[in-house]
């Protein structure tokens, strides 16, 4: 009697799949990134205050003010200064952008040597503004 | 006489290296990404206080409810009533555990100069928040 014996199919792993993987990872990366552009207004990492008890801040309900050493304000990439009573650009951008989103929570980028004055202004406009909330940006300390 | 005709050449693009040039461009962004993540200290300020008479609710706290840190222009800090003087992170710890034990419901304010560097109460809070505190209080003057 003879027997059919079964041919060995080759176990090899198609790959003509690959490159459409490779180049929709490509596209997810390409639409997920967002370049930072260097603003002529900016606060370096290494310029924040070391801290140890520090927590993470949701990103989604954030808005961020820079504060630099000369006393500029930077608040939606506009440049600002607070000099007298009348300067409320912060507190109206905040009342605005409080009725967007009620649960704001605005983030100081502040270089570690600017004096308290600047930033106390701001709070007191944060304050008027009803925006409470409030995050000091900072470095984990490195042990 | 036969002639030999020419076979056309195939014009065909290779592919095969795609998924190469794709994966190293995949390598490239993954290098080159970096995720902004935010970090820091979280802290809730007192409301803003009405100007109009009657609307404020005044509240006369003792030393054994809250105490005051009083940051002056040079860094150094004045604890309540006591004269300024330099402190650093573990004197700051172990009077704040003083003061828990003390009372565990104390309320802190940190009150800073003008004048003072912004690092300095940042440096406070942190110490505070290092101990569990969750009531604190930041002056703006």
């Amino acid at each position: 009697m003879a027997f059919n014996l079964k041919k060995k199919r080759d176990a090899a792993i198609p790959q003509c799949s690959m490159g459409d993987i490779a180049f929709l990872l490509l596209l997810f990366f390409m639409v997920s990134t967002v370049f930072v552009q260097e603003k002529k207004f900016w606060v370096e990492r290494e310029r924040w205050p070391i801290a140890d008890s520090i927590e993470r801040i949701p990103r989604n309900h954030t808005t961020t003010i820079y504060v630099m050493r000369d006393e500029t304000i930077l608040i939606d990439d506009i440049p600002t200064r607070i000099e007298s009573a009348e300067d409320v650009f912060v507190s109206t951008t905040l009342v605005r952008k409080k009725t967007e989103d009620p649960d704001l929570i605005v983030c100081f980028r502040t270089d570690r040597d600017t004096k308290y004055g600047v930033m106390s202004d701001v709070m007191r406009q944060l304050q008027d503004a009803n925006t409470l909330v409030v995050a000091f940006e900072t470095q984990q300390r490195q042990n | 006489m036969k002639i030999a005709r020419k076979r056309k050449a195939k014009s065909e693009i290779p592919t095969a290296s795609t998924s190469d040039i794709a994966f190293l461009l995949i390598i490239f962004f993954m290098a080159t990404t970096k995720f902004d993540v935010k970090e820091g200290i979280k802290i809730v300020l007192p409301q803003a206080t009405e100007k109009q008479e009657g609307q404020v609710q005044s509240l006369t706290l003792t030393e054994k409810e809250m105490t005051r840190f009083q940051i002056m222009a040079d860094g150094q800090i004045a604890i309540n009533k006591e004269a300024p003087r330099t402190l650093e992170n573990n004197e700051l710890d172990m009077l704040i555990q003083k003061k828990v034990k003390e009372n565990q419901d104390m309320i802190f304010k940190v009150i800073t100069d003008r004048e003072a560097n912004y690092n300095e109460m940042v440096r406070v809070v942190d110490r505070l928040k290092a101990a569990k505190i969750e009531k604190i209080s930041l002056s703006t003057n």
